[in-house]
């Protein structure tokens, strides 16, 4: 049995349908990822589940109890806020005490229930602190142990680490991971942040426009993109035009500008169809010319240094440019400036679709 | 909401010295009737002759006077709790624009602020010789509700737009009912906001004299209607006495509500 499932759960503000038809099964235990870009309606979502928002369409189950007409107070979950949404005015203590009083937990029982969640985000010696006198990766910690403590059914994440600096949110992304896995609690989070989304998930729905694009695991996601957005958003997309050469089951070879050939591995529109083509970065090998046979040829535009890793524009013909890296410690990470190069593109990182189908 | 702390923005000597004056012109009367309650002629006078605190124990021993200042504590305190009760309702709901037409509700509401007093005075005596109202205490109570609601729901709207609405979803997520949430969350953080109202509103009705004065019955006054009726008569010093008396409270009353609140963001 799914701990939270979504049958044909929709949202509309007056014409504007803002979550379409999104069906979704959640296992026990499972850690499960909303990604979209900004607008494309993951919060509305959360917020239905949590009961913030009445659907317009479909049905929430909680294990087996549909709870869609169901107050959030009587819904049992966890939900940490963007904005953390702590109580200004109480403690740390009677913050993640609140949920346990609202369920009658006192005395004994509410103290060790308090101290075992305040000890889970290692803020044990943080309970007579107000909110205003920590700093926001401590607020956020308070949250997640406030969600925590009453032992909610599913825990609801909406972009939890977004205001964190980048270091604090790596160490947040771990933490949470490895809390999640240690208590077993079913997940669903949102995020805008793809690499957030693939690291911490068992399974990630990616969004466009309200609607489910994939469910699928990360692996998936990456490598086998269900449609034209998905492969669009996922990676870092080099993205060009051109059009479909010639079919060959699910991919086929495109003709780019210039005269040049490009074998895809997803294609899905037919031939002569002009496209969009996504090529992924990482997926673009470069070697000093004459050192790779039957490949595309190119020159260096230009050159930038990232640390670990080296990234090149590469010229092919007029009009037609991509992005590639290597690693800065390899044998291509000296490549100079106008000098050319061989590029060998793994075809399964090469994905063409209708023009309006990429993610903007 | 505007602060002079940047150097740069310091007003010039002339606008200081013109706001001085302006300020002392005012206070100026007020001084002048604290003065004259000390004198210990039976006519007001300034500068004042003698040194007495008699017109106070006057003041304080006379039926008429302790009756009418008890009638206005009973009015301001219970206008105030019902204006407290049903404002702090109104603001909420206005916040949350659970109610269609809330621009055109506010304005109703806050009506009473910019409508001359003596409008309000007219219509309600108007209004209670139809329904029977007209010297009634209930009547007399509703009519300073209408007038204290407005700094109630006022500083309420105020503080509630201060508020991340997110803390309440938290609590109700939590296992609060609607109601807890309002009362564990909300009504803890806009408190300081609504004891400014409050005590603005005690003090509008511990002074009204233009709505009070139309609708008050044969035998029953409040204080500053007293003092109005009082001057009339022929001023002896009881009445810059109890005027001062009424000035020391308001003035204890605002010092309160800044103190406590920083009231002057509120009103
Ligand atoms: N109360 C509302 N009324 C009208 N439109 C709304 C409301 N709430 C959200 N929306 C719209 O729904 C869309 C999805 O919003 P949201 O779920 O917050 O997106 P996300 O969290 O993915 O950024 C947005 O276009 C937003 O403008
Ligand atoms: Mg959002």
């Amino acid at each position: 049995m799914s701990a939270l499932t979504f049958e044909r759960l929709g949202k509309s503000y007056g014409d504007a349908t803002v979550v379409q038809d999104v069906s979704l099964a959640i296992k026990e235990g499972e850690f499960v990822s909303l990604l979209g870009p900004s607008g494309c309606g993951k919060t509305t979502i959360l917020r239905m589940v949590a009961g913030l928002v009445t659907p317009s369409r479909g049905r929430i189950l909680i294990g087996s109890d549909d709870v869609t007409a169901l107050p959030p107070n009587k819904r049992g979950l966890g939900l940490v806020f963007q904005s953390y949404a702590l109580f200004p005015h109480l403690t740390v203590y009677e913050n993640v005490a609140f949920g346990l009083r609202r369920r009658k937990v006192a005395g004994a029982e509410l103290e060790k229930r308090v101290k075992e969640a305040l000890a889970m985000v290692r803020l044990g010696a943080f309970g007579e602190r107000y909110p205003r006198q920590l700093s926001g990766g401590q607020q956020q910690r308070v949250a997640i142990a406030r969600a925590l403590a009453p032992h909610p059914r599913v825990l609801l994440f909406d972009e939890p680490l977004s205001n964190l600096d980048a270091q604090l949110r790596d160490e947040m992304q771990i933490e949470l991971k490895r809390l999640q896995r240690g208590l077993g609690i079913t997940t669903l989070f949102v995020t805008h942040d793809q690499g957030e989304a693939l690291s911490m998930s068992d399974r990630v729905g990616v969004m466009a426009k309200g609607v489910m694009q994939q469910f699928a695991t990360p692996e998936d996601i990456y490598h086998r993109p269900a449609t034209g957005f998905v492969a669009s958003f996922i990676g870092k997309p080099n993205r060009l035009t051109g059009s479909v050469a010639l079919r060959n089951g699910a991919g086929g070879t495109l003709s780019l500008g210039g005269g040049l050939k490009l074998p895809a591995s997803l294609i899905d529109q037919p031939e002569g169809a002009k496209v969009d083509i996504v090529i992924r970065q990482e997926a673009i090998r470069l070697h000093r010319d004459g050192t790779e046979t039957g490949a595309l040829a190119g020159t260096i535009a230009l050159r930038s240094f990232s640390g670990a890793r080296v990234q090149y524009v590469v010229k092919l013909a007029e009009q037609v440019e991509l992005v590639a890296e290597a690693p800065s410690s390899g044998p291509d990470s000296e490549l100079a400036i106008g000098s050319s190069v061989a590029l060998a593109i793994d075809p399964a990182s090469v994905f063409a679709m209708s023009a309006e189908g990429t993610a903007a | 909401m505007t602060s002079a702390t940047d150097s740069d923005d310091r007003p010039g000597l002339a606008v200081t010295t013109t706001a001085l004056a302006v300020i002392v012109f005012l206070q100026v009367p007020v001084i002048v009737v604290m003065l004259a309650a000390f004198s210990t002629t039976s006519y007001l006078t300034i500068p004042p002759q003698g040194l007495t605190l008699a017109w106070f124990g006057k003041v304080l021993s006379d039926p008429s006077y302790l009756s009418a200042i008890r009638m206005s504590l009973i009015l301001a305190c219970g206008s105030t709790v019902i204006s407290l009760v049903l404002g702090v309702a109104a603001a909420y709901a206005l916040f949350r624009k659970s109610v269609p037409g809330s621009e055109a509700i506010t304005s109703f509401l806050m009506a009473p602020l910019i409508l001359p007093a003596v409008v309000i005075g007219v219509a309600l005596l108007q209004y209670f010789s139809l329904t029977g109202l007209r010297g009634s205490l209930i009547g007399l109570l509703m009519a300073h509700v209408v007038i204290t609601v407005p700094y109630i729901v006022r500083s309420g709207l105020a503080s509630l737009s201060g508020l991340d609405l997110a803390v309440e979803e938290a609590a109700r997520v939590l296992g609060a009912t609607g109601f807890e949430a309002f009362r564990l969350v909300t009504l803890p953080l806009i408190r300081p906001g609504l004891v400014a109202g409050a005590l603005f509103a005690f003090i509008t009705s511990l002074d009204n004299v233009p709505v009070t004065i139309f609708l008050i019955g044969a035998n029953q006054t409040t204080l500053p209607v007293l003092i109005f009726s009082s001057v009339e008569m022929g001023i002896d010093p009881s009445v810059a006495a109890v005027s001062t008396l009424l000035i020391v409270a308001t003035g204890i009353v605002l010092l309160i509500a800044e103190r406590r609140a920083g009231f002057h963001r509120f009103v």
